[in-house]
C-alpha cells in the first residue's frame, strides 16, 4: 500500500464515524481504535519524514485537481517534522490516558476518545495543508473538539471555560474568514503558494488589513497576548490528557499557522519586530501571572503561554539559527509540557485538590512520578543536562548574533521568574511537610510507560542534541526558503 | 427583459452598495451584540449575526451583474465570463455548516451553564478569573 499524507486525515475521520458502530460489537472499541489510528499516524509520519528528508518535498494532490485549483497537502521538512511530533505526542497521550478514563461511567468515554482523536487529526491537518481555506476548516475542527473537551466534565466548571473558549474562538474564526476573503479578492486564489507568488501585486493597505485580521485570528489560536484569556481556564478545566494535548498539539498547530502566514504569505516589513514585541509581552505577562497562581494546572497553563511567547520571539528574530531554535523549542515545549501535565495530574488525582498547597511532600506517596515531574521542571527552565537547555541556548545565541542585548536580558529575567516558581513547586514536593491524607491512586502501567518514554527523550536529546539538529536545520531552511516552496507546489 | 431587471440595471451601483453595506453592518451589529450584551443567548445570537454578515460578504464578492450559474451545459459552453464565481459560494456553504456546529455547541453550553449557575447573565457567572 502506498503511504500518502492523505492518510493522516482519512484514517481518523473513518475511525471517528466507525467507533459508534464498532462499540456495538466490541465494548472497548472506543478506547482501542483511537490508539490504533494514532499509532498508524505515527508510523506513516515516520515513513513520510524519511521520504521528505530524501526528496526534500512532497506535494500531494487531492482528487486529481492540480495545485492552484484543488486542495493540496504539502510536506516540507518543517511540516513533516511538526506532523511527526504531533503524531508521536498524540499517541503518547493516548497511551497515558488509556486507563485514566476507565473511572468514567457510561458511554461518556466514547465521546472523549473520538473528540481527542479528531483534535489531534485536525492539528495535523492545519500543519500539512497547502490551502488557506482548508486551513480554516481544520482550525475549526480543532476548535470545536477543543471547546467540547474543555466542557467535558459536567461536575466541574467546564462549561464556563468552554463557553469562554468558544466565544473567543468563533470571533477568531469570523476574523479569519474576513482575512481569507480579502486575500481571495486581491489575489484570486486560495492556494498558499500562489497567494505568496501574487502577494507582491497586492496594494499595501489591503495587505495590512488582511494581515491584521490574520494576526488577531491566529493569535487567538496561538495564545498570543492579549488574546489568550481563554487558555488558563481551558487548560485547567479540561481532562488532564486534554490539557497535555492543548499544550503539545493545539498550540503547536496555532503557532504553525501564524508562522506560515507571516513567513510565506506576506512580505510586509516590520511584522517580525511585531512578533518579537508581542512574544516578549506574552512571555512576560504569562510568567508573572504564573508565579501568582495557587492552582497547579493554571500555573502550568500560564507557563505554557509563556513558552509560546518565547517561540514567537525566536520566529520574530527570523535568522536561520533563530528559526532553528524556535522549532527546537516547539519540540521541547510539546514534550516537556505534556510530561508536566501528565505527572502533575497524578498529583491532583492523588490529593483530589488542584491547589499547589496540596502537593506538599507528595514524593513519599509517588516517588517515581515526582522524580519525572522534577526532571521536566528543570528541563523546561533550561538546566544544562536536559533538552530545554539547547533550545534556549540557540535562541539566545541568535539574539546575540543580531546584537539584541535588551532582548537577551529580558529573556534571562523572565527565565529567573520561571525558575522561581518551578523550583518552588519542586521544593514543595520534596521538602514541605505532608498535610493531607487522601486516597492513594498508583499510576497505571501504560501511563508510566508514556511518561518514562518522554523523560527518556528529554535526557537523550539533552545529552546528544546532534541526533536531531541536522534535521531541524533542514526544517528551518525549508521554512525560510519561500521561493522554493512556491516553485515546488506550483510545479 | 422584464420590469425587475430594468430596475436592477438602473440602480446597479446602489444595490451593490446596499449588499456590501448590509454585510458590513451585520458584522458590526453582531460584534456589538457579542461584546456588549450580558445575556448568554444574546451573545450567541450576536456571534451568529456576525457569521451571517461574513457569509453575505463572501457571496457579494462572487456576484456578477446578470451572471449565470457556474455550470457548463449544452448551449452554454463558452459562457465562462458571464458565470458567477463558484469558489466563494463553496466557501460559504462550508462556513455555514461550521457556523451551525459552533452555534449548536454554544447553545448546549449555555444550557449547561444555566443549569449550573441558575442564571444566564454573564456578570453573575465568574467563578473563573485571571
Amino acid at each position: 500500500m502506498v503511504i500518502s499524507p492523505v492518510h493522516y486525515i482519512v484514517a481518523p475521520l473513518l475511525a471517528a464515524f466507525a467507533i459508534p458502530l464498532l462499540s456495538k460489537v466490541y465494548k472497548d472499541a472506543a478506547r482501542v481504535v483511537p490508539g490504533i489510528v494514532l499509532f498508524y499516524n505515527m508510523i506513516i509520519s515516520f515513513v513520510l519524514m524519511k521520504e521528505v528528508s530524501e526528496k526534500g518535498f512532497i506535494s500531494e494532490v487531492i482528487a486529481g485537481w492540480q495545485a492552484p485549483w484543488g486542495i493540496n497537502l504539502v510536506l516540507t521538512p518543517f511540516t513533516a517534522f511538526l506532523a511527526t511530533m504531533v503524531s508521536v505526542l498524540g499517541f503518547a497521550i493516548w497511551l497515558y490516558g488509556f486507563r485514566f478514563k476507565r473511572t468514567l461511567k457510561g458511554g461518556v468515554v466514547k465521546y472523549y476518545e473520538i473528540l481527542q482523536m479528531m483534535m489531534i487529526a485536525g492539528s495535523i491537518g492545519v500543519i500539512i495543508t497547502g490551502d488557506i481555506f482548508n486551513m480554516f476548516v481544520f482550525i475549526e475542527i480543532v476548535g470545536i473538539t477543543a471547546y467540547s473537551l474543555t466542557a467535558f466534565y459536567r461536575e466541574r466548571n467546564g462549561a464556563e471555560a468552554g463557553f469562554k473558549y468558544l466565544f473567543i474562538g468563533s470571533l477568531a474564526s469570523s476574523f479569519l474568514l474576513l482575512a481569507i476573503l480579502i486575500i481571495y479578492t486581491q489575489t484570486g486564489t486560495l492556494n498558499m503558494a500562489q497567494i505568496a507568488e501574487r502577494m507582491a501585486d497586492v496594494p499595501l493597505s489591503m495587505k495590512f488589513i488582511s494581515l491584521i485580521f490574520f494576526l488577531v485570528a491566529l493569535g487567538i489560536e496561538a495564545e498570543m497576548f492579549p488574546l489568550n484569556g481563554w487558555a488558563p481556564d481551558a487548560y485547567s478545566q479540561a481532562p488532564s490528557p486534554t490539557s497535555a494535548t492543548f499544550a503539545a498539539v493545539v498550540s503547536v498547530a496555532g503557532v504553525y499557522a501564524l508562522v506560515r502566514v507571516v513567513f510565506t504569505l506576506f512580505d510586509v516589513a516590520g511584522v517580525h519586530n511585531y512578533l518579537i514585541v508581542m512574544g516578549f509581552v506574552t512571555m512576560l505577562v504569562a510568567e508573572i501571572a504564573a508565579i501568582s497562581q495557587k492552582d497547579l494546572k493554571r500555573m502550568l497553563a500560564y507557563s505554557s503561554v509563556g513558552q509560546v511567547g518565547l517561540v514567537l520571539i525566536a520566529f520574530g528574530i527570523g535568522s536561520e539559527l533563530a528559526v532553528f531554535g524556535a522549532i527546537f523549542l516547539m519540540l521541547n515545549h510539546a514534550v516537556i509540557k505534556s510530561l508536566l501535565f501528565m505527572t502533575g495530574s497524578y498529583f491532583i488525582y492523588n490529593t483530589d485538590d488542584k491547589r499547589l498547597v496540596a502537593m506538599n511532600g507528595i514524593h513519599k506517596k509517588l516517588p517515581y512520578v515526582s522524580a519525572l515531574f522534577s526532571i521536566a521542571a528543570f528541563a523546561i527552565v533550561g538546566f544544562p543536562p536536559f533538552s530545554g537547555f539547547w533550545s534556549k541556548f540557540y535562541i539566545l545565541t541568535s539574539a546575540a548574533d543580531k546584537e539584541m542585548i535588551y532582548l537577551i536580558v529580558g529573556i534571562l529575567l523572565v527565565t529567573i521568574i520561571e525558575l522561581v516558581y518551578y523550583l518552588r513547586t519542586v521544593g514543595r514536593i520534596y521538602f514541605a511537610k505532608e498535610e493531607v491524607e487522601a486516597a492513594e491512586h498508583k499510576p497505571s502501567k501504560n501511563a508510566l510507560v508514556a511518561m518514562t518514554l518522554l523523560t527518556a527523550f528529554i535526557i537523550v536529546i539533552g545529552i546528544y542534541p546532534d541526533l536531531i539538529t541536522d534535521y531541524l536545520h533542514n526544517a528551518a531552511m525549508s521554512l525560510l526558503d519561500k521561493a522554493n516552496y512556491i516553485q515546488e507546489v506550483l510545479k | 427583459m422584464n420590469e425587475f431587471q430594468e430596475i436592477f440595471i438602473k440602480y446597479k451601483d446602489l444595490i451593490t452598495l446596499a449588499v456590501y453595506g448590509s454585510a458590513i453592518m451585520l458584522i458590526v451589529i453582531g460584534l456589538y451584540a457579542a461584546l456588549v450584551k450580558k445575556h448568554l443567548v444574546k451573545i450567541v445570537i450576536g456571534l451568529s449575526i456576525m457569521e451571517a454578515g461574513v457569509n453575505l460578504l463572501f457571496v457579494a464578492v462572487g456576484y456578477i451583474q446578470n451572471g449565470t450559474a457556474p455550470i457548463f451545459s449544452p448551449g452554454n459552453e463558452n459562457s465562462a465570463a458571464k458565470m458567477v464565481d463558484p469558489v466563494p459560494q463553496a466557501l460559504v456553504l462550508t462556513a455555514i455548516v461550521i457556523g451551525f456546529a459552533v452555534t449548536a455547541l454554544a447553545l448546549s453550553l449555555v444550557i449547561r451553564l444555566y443549569k449550573h449557575h441558575h442564571t444566564a447573565n454573564i456578570d453573575q457567572i465568574k467563578s473563573l478569573k485571571w
